[in-house]
């Protein structure tokens, strides 16, 4: 494993709800606490697509990497804000379509960052490592992610549900611009966020942020498509998340605010 | 019937214990969706309310007519989920593997046996012995020689033998994942002396390299740290319905916690614990350094 670093970090604060962890709740989970149920309980009683929304980014992350893995022939990932176990991770999906996948799962979180190392635990032919890094710092999360990665072969290069986290706009697109440099051709981009076209959301995170917790942010659909810029969109190209190769026979959720899309760097 | 779809699974591989969490948990919610009051129910199975609660938190074993009668009572007649919740009851009461150690094992030891072969992930933090699913022979029979100085020999043999026992776990088919913060307090008491405790420690390394295994040291140059009591473990299982449970053993019997706020503070402790510890790879190396000094 990829550490330099003594710990994990400093203690949790748990006085203050924790986003990780609120996403745990909403998708059913049992890595959160009292203040974080009441947290998630308070968002989603504003905005009560929040659990959609958290199923279906779900649902997004295991095809698109069933896709990278499978018809793109991708066997190097790097995740970018990692969040707390779930059912299907990352690497779980990949090395179910090629067991030799390769992960790097990037993460700042201290409580992220020891569930991950404990518990995301890699198929027996590929591997697993985790950076603890801020996803602002490419150059440090490159050259960590060179010790487990080819970076002269292609990678897949994920952010989901993650860049609103940033609150600038302009900030979020240098961040996802300078992983993408480090990366060769035939590399892919995978993203899904929040726009801001559904007025409860946009209450329920100005309420979520008064509470003290990390504030998040929604992007217009032409923001949020302007992370591809330069790139070549897989189809269907950006569109809600649900709307994404979904598979053959499963019902379409709700309507929710959530685009997704998947590029490849020529 | 999403929840009791383990059913399918050979009838050994589920466990007593965790069988009778997960009965207990649905006629829980078939009871509240049918409106019965939980002293209804028990006058219907000639019982108490507070048997009905014991049975519903997975506490007591199930008699398959009280199971039928419950299951009438709250209007269950679908044949398929009768069939699984019977099956369910059966598996409840089947002995586990350490049922023949009955004579040397208290039951709340043999309850925890149940809860751990069930757990998909355990989580200790052991504070003065080395975890039981890692110990040697040699140090096991030491710790053992501590609590039963005065047993015979044959005794303290089947004793270490239970412990060893139940260390298939981590090499059976579907192993949890065992996640342990250990302070250095019990990497550096020589128990059995230097050799064993030696033995000791290389063998935990060794246990570092499974995938499904994790080991994180509490140095002592972290000062005091967030377990402001003992050692304590936090089982968690692979159904969403069955909730965390925090076991403490103590000298003479052991506490079994599963409500939600005090299994939110142990799980707070316990990741607090996490993140202070060093990060896996880092013990690796630091055990390494104890060998060198022990």
């Amino acid at each position: 494993m990829t550490e330099e670093h003594s710990t994990a970090g400093t203690a949790i604060d748990t006085s203050v709800p924790h986003s990780a962890r609120i996403w745990n709740y909403w998708l059913g989970g049992k890595d959160n606490y009292a203040v974080d149920r009441e947290a998630g309980d308070q968002f989603s009683a504003i905005y009560p697509g929040i659990v959609d929304i958290a199923r279906a980014d779900r649902a997004f992350l295991g095809r698109v990497i069933r896709y990278l893995a499978g018809e793109a022939g991708v066997r190097q990932f790097l995740d970018v804000g990692t969040g707390l176990p779930t059912a299907d991770n990352t690497h779980q999906v990949a090395q179910r379509v090629a067991p030799q996948s390769r992960i790097v799962y990037v993460d700042n979180d201290p409580l992220v960052l020891a569930h991950a190392r404990a518990l995301l635990t890699s198929s027996e032919e590929g591997a697993t490592s985790f950076v603890d890094a801020d996803m602002g710092d490419a150059e440090k999360v490159l050259a960590e992610a060179a010790q487990w990665l080819d970076l002269t072969q292609p990678v897949a290069l994920t952010f989901m549900g993650v860049l609103g986290h940033v609150i600038d706009y302009d900030q979020a697109r240098s961040i996802v611009a300078g992983l993408l440099d480090g990366l060769p051709a035939g590399s892919y981009l995978s993203i899904n966020d929040s726009v801001n076209t559904s007025e409860a959301l946009e209450e329920a995170l100005r309420v979520y942020e008064a509470s003290g917790a990390v504030p998040y942010r929604t992007r217009t659909p032409e923001q949020f498509a302007g992370y591809f810029e330069g790139l070549e969109l897989v189809e269907p190209g950006v569109v809600n998340v649900d709307d994404w190769r979904p598979d053959p026979g499963s019902p379409r959720g709700p309507e929710i605010p959530q685009l997704g899309g998947v590029g490849r760097k020529p | 019937m999403s929840t009791v779809q383990r059913d399918t699974e050979p009838a050994d591989s589920l466990g007593p214990t965790v069988s009778r969490m997960i009965l207990g948990n649905q006629l829980h919610r078939y009871r509240e969706a049918a409106g019965v009051s939980p002293d209804r129910a028990g006058y219907e199975i000639r019982a108490s309310r507070s048997k009905i609660s014991r049975m519903e938190n997975g506490r007591v074993g199930f008699k398959e007519r009280d199971v039928s009668d419950l299951l009438a009572l709250y209007g269950i007649e679908d044949e398929e989920t009768y069939a699984a919740l019977i099956a369910l009851a059966r598996q409840a009461n089947s002995p586990g593997w350490w049922s023949k150690y009955g004579d040397i094992m208290s039951d709340w030891f043999e309850e925890y046996l149940g809860l751990e072969a069930a757990a998909s992930v355990l989580r200790t933090f052991e504070l003065q012995f080395v975890h039981g699913l890692f110990q040697t022979e040699d140090y096991a029979r030491a710790v053992t020689m501590l609590g039963n100085s005065a047993a015979p020999a044959d005794e303290i043999d089947r004793r270490v033998s239970l412990r060893l026992k139940r260390q298939d776990l981590l090499t059976g088919p579907r192993p949890p994942q065992v996640w342990t913060v250990v302070d250095e307090g019990a990497l550096r008491r020589p128990v059995g002396g230097r050799k064993v405790m030696r033995g000791q420690l290389n063998r935990l390394i060794e246990v570092t390299e499974m995938r499904h295994v994790t080991i994180q040291v509490v140095p002592f140059s972290r000062g005091g740290h967030a377990a402001a009591g003992g050692s304590f473990s936090v089982l968690r299982f692979g159904d969403a319905d069955v909730p965390d449970v925090v076991y403490i053993e103590q000298l003479t019997s052991a506490l079994y916690l599963d409500k939600r706020e005090d299994v939110d503070h142990y799980l707070e402790v316990m990741n607090n614990l996490s993140t202070e510890a060093l990060t896996p790879a880092l013990t690796a190396r630091f055990i390494a350094e104890i060998i060198k000094e022990t």
